[in-house]
């Protein structure tokens, strides 16, 4: 698929993008989270698209995701309303705080820290710790 | 609504219970069961603050074994279970999902001290202990009368029926032996771990006093508790009422079935938002796993379904910063967000088809994927050429912000 955008034109493998997204799309729902970590990667790795087409593009197609699946739990009865309303709060603010910190820390080491942050988490799930 | 639903089949429980007590009582004159009485059952409070320690006492027939069978009266859970064990008789698997949303929220039988030994040695199976096979064992399945009225339902999953996301077709009810089983299936799908269901802290002296003092654990649900004392089937004591009281801003999650101080939530989004601004993503990837961590008493289910709505407003006004100053390619974005909508048509489905464990284990590798992918974003080679990828989109946003305040 051809698309266009700032006036570059880019040749679009959608076999791979819709497939990658589709096994994503089930991943992410299902554990609930949003994707994109692992949408990026894929929009500019395996799709070969720069980064700056990708950042906005990718989180709508996330939203399409996070928009069913919301809907879908919902439906199952797996959403808890004053949980929601525990959290909610805190993740807008949370999106306020935090570009204001982004200024002042290094992306690289918030980067690694995570990066440490996750195998530990991991390794906790996985029972080895 | 779930819960004005549910209570209907509890008053009747609670009723059959309370018959039950005192017909028992009534019998005792009868010759053929003259030589049991119903047990006699006393309790030093009748409330509760979030959880802590009732002594109950009372006096049973001399030389028979007591059991309290404790359960929340007032509030009721969603337990489900996904049966896709290979049937001992057929060797076929039956994938058959069982649920119900009459389970009590807190269910546990206290059995004589005595009765330890039994208990650990169960417990060294670790996940695959049995709950029908342990209540056997301790005698304690006189005791088990509520989690059977529950009504179950089950349905034939099938491959085709999960693609679609569907539950599959509902099954005829069960009789009540089948009830019976499935509904012990259910309690330890439920609660999971032995200590949540089972203890043996009766002390049943030779003249058939017993005490016992039971602990009420933190983050349970509020409302009115009953303890029946059991000795036999259908000799039990009359319920004795005591009330677990939570206040703010420890709340009830109804959906959860559990009580949780939501300060701690709340400052453990605030965290992981900034920290996931800080990274560039999102953080429901882990905000789930440490929930899920921290909070044990959650359903993973519940866990999945709602962080996923919090972060669907970020999500849309980044996507309105970006349309307004043109930096979204449409085309592109719902080409690929189709194919996702229908993963994510299909993902919460399979959340409830498995297990806590299960959660956790696959959970623990998209970690370790995304951990190794992170890695990757630090190396020197992935950073020499972002930098000039963030270049170039530093460019392209400023020319499209330009372009976008030039039309206003």
């Amino acid at each position: 698929m051809k698309i266009e955008f700032w006036g570059q034109e880019f040749q679009v493998n959608m076999v791979v993008g819709c497939l990658g997204g589709f096994l994503i799309a089930i991943m992410s729902s299902m554990f609930g989270f949003g994707g994109g970590p692992f949408m990026v990667p894929l929009m500019t790795v395996a799709l070969r698209l720069p980064m700056y087409l990708v950042v906005g593009s990718s989180l709508l197609a996330i939203f399409f995701n996070t928009s069913i699946s919301t809907m879908r739990h919902y439906q199952f009865g797996n959403f808890d309303l004053l949980f929601f309303l525990a959290m909610f709060p805190a993740a807008l603010l949370g999106g306020y705080i935090g570009p204001q910190i982004a200024k002042r820390v290094s992306p690289l080491v918030v980067k690694r820290i995570a990066c440490a942050g996750l195998v530990l988490l991991a390794l906790n799930l996985l029972g080895i710790y | 609504m779930n819960k004005r639903t549910g209570m209907v089949p509890w008053l009747f429980a609670a009723m059959v219970v309370f018959l039950g007590g005192n017909a028992a009582i009534g019998a005792e004159g009868d010759p053929q069961t003259a030589t049991v009485a119903a047990p006699t059952i006393t309790i030093d409070k009748t409330e509760l603050n979030n959880g802590g320690t009732i002594k109950v006492s009372g006096q049973a027939p001399a030389g028979k074994p007591v059991y309290l069978e404790v359960y929340a009266a007032d509030h009721t859970v969603r337990a489900n279970r996904f049966d896709s064990d290979v049937d001992k008789d057929t060797g076929k698997r039956p994938y058959i999902f069982y649920i119900t949303s009459d389970m009590p929220a807190y269910y546990k039988i206290f059995v004589p001290k005595e009765l330890q030994a039994k208990i650990d040695e169960e417990a060294k199976k670790k996940g695959k202990w049995s709950y029908s096979e342990l209540l056997k064992n301790l005698g304690a399945d006189i005791a088990y009368s509520v989690p059977p009225q529950t009504k179950i339902e089950r349905y034939q999953s099938t491959l085709m029926a999960s693609v679609i996301g569907s539950r599959g077709d509902l099954l005829p009810a069960m009789d009540e032996k089948e009830n019976k089983k499935r509904s012990m299936q259910l309690v330890k799908a439920r609660f999971r771990s032995i200590n949540n269901v089972l203890a043996a802290v009766v002390d049943v002296k030779p003249d058939g006093a017993f005490s016992a003092d039971i602990k009420i654990r933190e983050g349970l649900a509020p409302g009115k508790y009953k303890i029946v004392a059991v000795v036999d089937k259908k000799v039990k004591s009359e319920a004795a009422t005591f009330e677990n009281k939570i206040s703010f801003p420890t709340m009830y999650l109804e959906n959860a079935g559990t009580s949780l101080n939501l300060f701690y939530p709340f400052m453990l989004t605030l965290v992981i938002a900034i920290f996931g601004v800080l990274m560039g993503a999102g953080g429901g990837f882990i905000m789930n796993p440490l929930l899920v961590t921290l909070f044990p008493a959650l359903p993973h289910t519940i866990v999945a379904g709602t962080v996923t709505p919090t972060v669907l407003f970020s999500q849309g006004s980044g996507i309105y910063n970006y349309s307004k100053i043109k930096f979204i390619n449409w085309k592109l974005g719902c080409g690929i967000g189709l194919a996702m909508m229908v993963g994510g048509f299909i993902g919460p489905k399979l959340t409830e088809m498995i297990t806590l464990d299960q959660f956790k284990f696959a959970f623990g590798w998209i970690l370790l994927v995304l951990a190794a992918l992170m890695f990757w974003q630090t190396t020197p080679g992935y950073l020499a050429r972002n930098k000039k990828e963030q270049a170039i989109l530093k460019e392209f946003k400023k020319r499209a912000e330009e372009a976008a305040k030039g039309k206003n």
